[in-house]
Protein backbone atom coordinates (compact mmCIF):
# COMPACT_ATOMS: atom_id res chain seq x y z
CA UNK A 1 0.00 0.00 0.00
CA UNK A 2 2.70 2.45 -1.16
CA UNK A 3 0.72 5.99 -0.47
CA UNK A 4 2.95 8.37 -2.32
CA UNK A 5 0.53 9.60 -4.53
CA UNK A 6 -2.36 8.97 -1.44
CA UNK A 7 -5.85 6.38 -1.86
CA UNK A 8 -8.36 8.78 -3.07
CA UNK A 9 -10.36 7.69 -0.46
CA UNK A 10 -10.95 5.74 2.65
CA UNK A 11 -12.83 3.27 0.19
CA UNK A 12 -9.59 2.61 -2.25
CA UNK A 13 -7.29 2.72 0.64
CA UNK A 14 -9.22 -0.24 2.21
CA UNK A 15 -10.48 -1.99 -0.96
CA UNK A 16 -7.90 -5.15 -0.25
CA UNK A 17 -9.95 -5.85 2.57
CA UNK A 18 -13.61 -5.88 1.91
CA UNK A 19 -14.30 -8.18 4.47
CA UNK A 20 -13.63 -6.31 7.24
CA UNK A 21 -13.61 -2.47 5.59
CA UNK A 22 -17.24 -3.16 4.65
CA UNK A 23 -18.60 -3.68 8.90
CA UNK A 24 -16.23 -0.60 9.14
CA UNK A 25 -18.22 1.40 6.83
CA UNK A 26 -21.43 0.13 7.72
CA UNK A 27 -20.79 1.42 11.23
CA UNK A 28 -19.68 4.67 10.12
CA UNK A 29 -22.92 5.02 7.78
CA UNK A 30 -25.37 3.96 11.02
CA UNK A 31 -24.44 7.34 13.31
CA UNK A 32 -26.60 9.60 10.52
CA UNK A 33 -29.75 7.82 11.30
CA UNK A 34 -29.43 7.99 14.78
CA UNK A 35 -32.55 8.68 16.89
CA UNK A 36 -30.77 9.79 20.37
CA UNK A 37 -28.97 12.81 18.42
CA UNK A 38 -28.93 14.89 15.11
CA UNK A 39 -27.08 14.33 12.28
CA UNK A 40 -26.40 18.01 11.97
CA UNK A 41 -24.83 17.85 15.81
CA UNK A 42 -22.54 15.24 14.91
CA UNK A 43 -21.72 16.88 11.86
CA UNK A 44 -20.74 19.91 13.66
CA UNK A 45 -18.11 17.49 15.87
CA UNK A 46 -16.86 15.77 13.11
CA UNK A 47 -15.65 19.32 11.20
CA UNK A 48 -14.63 20.03 14.59
CA UNK A 49 -12.10 17.40 14.79
CA UNK A 50 -10.98 17.90 11.35
CA UNK A 51 -9.94 21.53 12.45
CA UNK A 52 -8.28 20.17 15.42
CA UNK A 53 -6.43 17.63 13.60
CA UNK A 54 -5.36 19.93 10.62
CA UNK A 55 -7.36 17.56 8.31
CA UNK A 56 -8.47 19.91 5.30
CA UNK A 57 -10.16 17.05 3.23
CA UNK A 58 -12.07 16.03 6.05
CA UNK A 59 -12.97 19.62 6.57
CA UNK A 60 -14.26 20.00 3.24
CA UNK A 61 -16.07 17.17 3.16
CA UNK A 62 -19.63 17.61 3.94
CA UNK A 63 -21.90 14.67 5.43
CA UNK A 64 -24.46 16.65 6.35
CA UNK A 65 -25.52 19.85 4.61
CA UNK A 66 -25.50 22.93 7.74
CA UNK A 67 -26.13 26.61 7.79
CA UNK A 68 -22.85 28.38 6.23
CA UNK A 69 -22.56 30.39 9.40
CA UNK A 70 -22.03 27.14 11.56
CA UNK A 71 -19.17 26.12 9.46
CA UNK A 72 -17.45 29.88 9.03
CA UNK A 73 -17.78 30.06 12.95
CA UNK A 74 -16.92 26.46 14.03
CA UNK A 75 -13.39 27.26 15.01
CA UNK A 76 -14.98 30.34 17.35
CA UNK A 77 -17.83 28.45 18.26
CA UNK A 78 -17.77 29.52 21.97
CA UNK A 79 -17.80 33.00 21.14
CA UNK A 80 -20.57 32.36 18.49
CA UNK A 81 -24.43 32.71 18.74
CA UNK A 82 -25.28 30.42 15.72
CA UNK A 83 -24.74 27.37 18.17
CA UNK A 84 -27.37 25.87 20.50
CA UNK A 85 -26.88 24.76 24.00
CA UNK A 86 -27.17 20.96 22.98
CA UNK A 87 -24.53 21.76 20.18
CA UNK A 88 -22.48 23.43 22.47
CA UNK A 89 -22.39 20.82 24.95
CA UNK A 90 -21.48 18.00 21.91
CA UNK A 91 -18.89 20.43 21.13
CA UNK A 92 -17.01 20.70 24.40
CA UNK A 93 -17.13 17.01 24.76
CA UNK A 94 -15.67 16.55 21.42
CA UNK A 95 -12.83 18.92 22.04
CA UNK A 96 -11.51 17.45 24.88
CA UNK A 97 -12.64 13.68 23.54
CA UNK A 98 -9.98 15.02 20.45
CA UNK A 99 -6.96 15.12 22.36
CA UNK A 100 -7.58 12.80 25.90
CA UNK A 101 -10.98 11.07 26.17
CA UNK A 102 -9.90 10.85 30.02
CA UNK A 103 -10.17 14.58 30.14
CA UNK A 104 -14.02 14.26 29.87
CA UNK A 105 -15.30 16.20 32.85
CA UNK A 106 -18.82 15.11 34.83
CA UNK A 107 -19.72 18.03 33.72
CA UNK A 108 -19.41 17.95 30.07
CA UNK A 109 -20.33 14.31 30.21
CA UNK A 110 -23.59 15.75 32.45
CA UNK A 111 -24.45 18.40 30.10
CA UNK A 112 -24.73 16.09 27.22
CA UNK A 113 -27.18 13.93 28.43
CA UNK A 114 -28.77 16.74 30.01
CA UNK A 115 -29.72 17.29 26.19
CA UNK A 116 -29.89 14.05 24.91
CA UNK A 117 -30.14 11.41 27.68
CA UNK A 118 -27.34 8.20 28.55
CA UNK A 119 -28.01 6.87 25.10
CA UNK A 120 -27.12 10.40 23.33
CA UNK A 121 -23.86 10.84 25.33
CA UNK A 122 -22.97 6.76 24.41
CA UNK A 123 -24.28 7.49 20.52
CA UNK A 124 -21.73 10.89 20.94
CA UNK A 125 -18.66 9.18 21.88
CA UNK A 126 -18.80 6.15 19.89
CA UNK A 127 -19.08 8.38 16.85
CA UNK A 128 -16.53 10.77 18.12
CA UNK A 129 -14.20 7.49 17.93
CA UNK A 130 -14.91 6.24 14.77
CA UNK A 131 -14.91 9.75 13.22
CA UNK A 132 -11.40 10.68 14.72
CA UNK A 133 -10.52 7.04 13.55
CA UNK A 134 -11.65 8.13 9.72
CA UNK A 135 -9.86 10.97 10.09
CA UNK A 136 -6.60 10.09 11.42
CA UNK A 137 -6.28 7.06 8.78
CA UNK A 138 -6.96 9.85 6.42
CA UNK A 139 -4.08 11.46 7.03
CA UNK A 140 -1.93 8.73 7.28
CA UNK A 141 -2.54 7.88 3.59
CA UNK A 142 -3.36 11.29 2.21
CA UNK A 143 -6.32 10.11 1.24
CA UNK A 144 -7.74 13.11 -1.51
CA UNK A 145 -11.87 12.87 -0.36
CA UNK A 146 -12.89 12.46 2.79
CA UNK A 147 -15.75 10.23 1.60
CA UNK A 148 -16.00 7.20 3.59
CA UNK A 149 -18.41 5.57 1.66
CA UNK B 1 -10.39 9.82 35.33
CA UNK B 2 -14.45 9.43 36.12
CA UNK B 3 -14.58 7.02 38.99
CA UNK B 4 -18.61 6.27 38.39
CA UNK B 5 -20.14 5.39 35.44
CA UNK B 6 -21.55 7.92 33.26
CA UNK B 7 -24.43 5.60 32.19
CA UNK B 8 -25.95 2.90 33.11
CA UNK B 9 -25.56 -0.54 30.88
CA UNK B 10 -28.75 -2.06 28.99
CA UNK B 11 -31.18 -4.46 30.91
CA UNK B 12 -29.74 -7.32 29.13
CA UNK B 13 -28.45 -10.36 29.75
CA UNK B 14 -27.63 -11.73 26.18
CA UNK B 15 -23.96 -12.70 27.14
CA UNK B 16 -22.34 -10.77 24.12
CA UNK B 17 -19.67 -8.54 26.60
CA UNK B 18 -20.82 -5.68 23.78
CA UNK B 19 -24.08 -5.88 23.82
CA UNK B 20 -24.53 -6.39 28.08
CA UNK B 21 -22.24 -3.32 28.07
CA UNK B 22 -23.17 0.64 27.92
CA UNK B 23 -22.60 0.27 23.99
CA UNK B 24 -25.23 -1.74 23.81
CA UNK B 25 -28.04 1.34 24.96
CA UNK B 26 -27.44 2.49 20.62
CA UNK B 27 -29.50 0.28 19.14
CA UNK B 28 -28.88 1.77 15.79
CA UNK B 29 -24.94 0.73 15.97
CA UNK B 30 -24.87 -2.70 18.13
CA UNK B 31 -25.11 -4.92 15.50
CA UNK B 32 -22.44 -2.83 13.69
CA UNK B 33 -20.44 -2.96 16.65
CA UNK B 34 -20.62 -6.81 16.75
CA UNK B 35 -19.85 -7.32 13.28
CA UNK B 36 -16.72 -5.55 13.01
CA UNK B 37 -15.64 -7.09 15.89
CA UNK B 38 -15.63 -10.55 14.46
CA UNK B 39 -14.47 -9.26 10.93
CA UNK B 40 -11.40 -7.83 13.02
CA UNK B 41 -10.59 -11.08 14.72
CA UNK B 42 -11.63 -13.54 11.92
CA UNK B 43 -11.66 -12.45 8.30
CA UNK B 44 -8.40 -10.37 8.23
CA UNK B 45 -4.97 -11.71 7.33
CA UNK B 46 -2.85 -10.68 10.41
CA UNK B 47 -2.50 -13.22 13.19
CA UNK B 48 -4.41 -12.54 16.15
CA UNK B 49 -1.17 -11.78 17.84
CA UNK B 50 0.02 -8.68 15.81
CA UNK B 51 -3.17 -7.22 16.43
CA UNK B 52 -2.84 -7.95 20.37
CA UNK B 53 -0.03 -5.98 20.41
CA UNK B 54 -1.31 -2.92 18.29
CA UNK B 55 -5.00 -3.00 20.52
CA UNK B 56 -2.64 -2.99 23.68
CA UNK B 57 -0.10 0.08 22.47
CA UNK B 58 -3.45 2.05 21.79
CA UNK B 59 -5.29 0.87 24.87
CA UNK B 60 -2.16 1.86 27.15
CA UNK B 61 -2.02 5.12 25.37
CA UNK B 62 -5.77 6.12 26.10
CA UNK B 63 -5.55 5.13 29.23
CA UNK B 64 -8.03 2.26 29.40
CA UNK B 65 -7.45 0.02 32.27
CA UNK B 66 -9.90 -2.71 31.16
CA UNK B 67 -7.91 -2.82 27.24
CA UNK B 68 -5.21 -3.18 29.23
CA UNK B 69 -5.73 -5.91 31.24
CA UNK B 70 -7.50 -7.81 28.72
CA UNK B 71 -6.04 -10.71 26.64
CA UNK B 72 -8.36 -11.74 24.27
CA UNK B 73 -7.85 -15.97 24.00
CA UNK B 74 -7.05 -15.90 20.50
CA UNK B 75 -4.12 -14.06 20.91
CA UNK B 76 -2.76 -16.04 23.74
CA UNK B 77 -3.57 -18.99 21.15
CA UNK B 78 -1.64 -17.56 18.29
CA UNK B 79 1.30 -17.39 20.87
CA UNK B 80 1.15 -13.90 22.34
CA UNK B 81 4.19 -13.53 24.50
CA UNK B 82 3.47 -12.08 28.05
CA UNK B 83 6.70 -10.22 28.21
CA UNK B 84 6.53 -8.31 25.25
CA UNK B 85 2.86 -7.80 25.76
CA UNK B 86 3.66 -6.60 29.75
CA UNK B 87 5.97 -3.57 28.33
CA UNK B 88 3.90 -2.63 25.62
CA UNK B 89 4.10 0.72 26.98
CA UNK B 90 7.94 1.08 27.02
CA UNK B 91 10.36 2.58 24.02
CA UNK B 92 9.78 0.22 21.26
CA UNK B 93 13.51 -0.47 21.11
CA UNK B 94 13.43 -1.79 24.75
CA UNK B 95 10.41 -4.63 24.30
CA UNK B 96 12.53 -7.57 22.15
CA UNK B 97 9.76 -6.83 19.84
CA UNK B 98 11.03 -8.30 16.28
CA UNK B 99 11.20 -5.81 13.40
CA UNK B 100 7.88 -6.75 12.26
CA UNK B 101 6.74 -6.24 15.89
CA UNK B 102 8.35 -3.09 15.91
CA UNK B 103 7.04 -2.34 12.29
CA UNK B 104 3.45 -2.72 14.23
CA UNK B 105 4.30 -0.50 17.38
CA UNK B 106 5.50 2.33 14.77
CA UNK B 107 2.26 2.13 13.01
CA UNK B 108 0.50 2.49 15.95
CA UNK B 109 2.03 5.44 17.44
CA UNK B 110 2.42 7.24 14.27
CA UNK B 111 -1.53 7.47 14.06
CA UNK B 112 -1.55 8.23 17.66
CA UNK B 113 0.92 10.77 18.11
CA UNK B 114 1.06 12.59 14.97
CA UNK B 115 -0.87 10.77 11.87
CA UNK B 116 0.73 11.92 8.51
CA UNK B 117 2.57 9.89 5.78
CA UNK B 118 5.01 7.61 7.20
CA UNK B 119 8.68 8.99 6.15
CA UNK B 120 9.41 7.07 3.05
CA UNK B 121 11.69 4.81 5.13
CA UNK B 122 8.82 3.59 7.46
CA UNK B 123 6.55 3.08 3.59
CA UNK B 124 9.08 0.70 2.26
CA UNK B 125 9.80 -1.43 5.36
CA UNK B 126 5.93 -1.48 5.66
CA UNK B 127 5.50 -2.59 2.17
CA UNK B 128 8.61 -4.87 2.68
CA UNK B 129 6.86 -6.93 5.47
CA UNK B 130 2.77 -6.56 4.99
CA UNK B 131 1.10 -7.27 2.29
CA UNK B 132 -1.80 -4.79 1.48
CA UNK B 133 -4.60 -6.44 2.69
CA UNK B 134 -2.31 -6.79 6.08
CA UNK B 135 -1.73 -3.00 6.37
CA UNK B 136 -5.16 -2.39 5.91
CA UNK B 137 -6.50 -5.20 8.15
CA UNK B 138 -3.90 -3.65 10.66
CA UNK B 139 -5.48 0.20 9.89
CA UNK B 140 -8.83 -0.99 10.26
CA UNK B 141 -7.98 -3.06 13.56
CA UNK B 142 -6.29 -0.21 15.30
CA UNK B 143 -9.04 2.00 14.15
CA UNK B 144 -11.44 0.18 16.03
CA UNK B 145 -9.60 -1.07 18.81
CA UNK B 146 -8.59 3.19 19.43
CA UNK B 147 -11.64 4.18 18.98
CA UNK B 148 -12.93 1.61 21.75
CA UNK B 149 -11.12 2.40 24.34
CA UNK B 150 -11.67 5.90 23.72
CA UNK B 151 -15.33 5.17 24.48
CA UNK B 152 -14.85 3.23 27.58
CA UNK B 153 -12.81 5.63 29.07
CA UNK B 154 -15.08 8.33 27.99
CA UNK B 155 -18.31 6.56 29.31
CA UNK B 156 -16.53 6.53 33.39
CA UNK B 157 -16.94 3.51 35.68
CA UNK B 158 -12.90 2.85 35.48
CA UNK B 159 -11.19 0.74 37.97
CA UNK B 160 -8.00 2.23 39.13
CA UNK B 161 -6.33 -1.15 38.40
CA UNK B 162 -6.96 -4.69 37.29
CA UNK B 163 -4.50 -7.59 37.34
CA UNK B 164 -4.50 -9.56 33.54
CA UNK B 165 -7.50 -11.56 32.44
CA UNK B 166 -7.67 -13.57 29.55
CA UNK B 167 -11.61 -13.44 27.55
CA UNK B 168 -13.01 -14.50 24.36
CA UNK B 169 -13.48 -12.60 21.70
CA UNK B 170 -17.53 -11.62 22.20
CA UNK B 171 -19.51 -13.32 19.57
Amino acid sequence: MSNTAGPSSFASATASLPAVAEPFVQLYRAFWTLESIPASTLELCRLRQAQLHGSEVAWQHREVELPSLQREELRHWPQSNHFSDAERACLSLAEVHAMDAQAISDAQANAVKAHYGEVGLVALVQALGVFDTIVRLGLIWAVSSGEVA
Amino acid sequence: MAKAARVSPPDSSTGNLIRDSAMGLVAETIDHYVALTLAIWDKGPLGAADIELARLRSAHHVGCVVCKAVRYDVAVADGLDERQASRIGDDISAGDFSPRQQLILQFVDLYLHSPGLPEKSMQRALDAEFSSEEQAHLALALAYFNSSSRCAVALGGMPDSLPRFEMPVPR
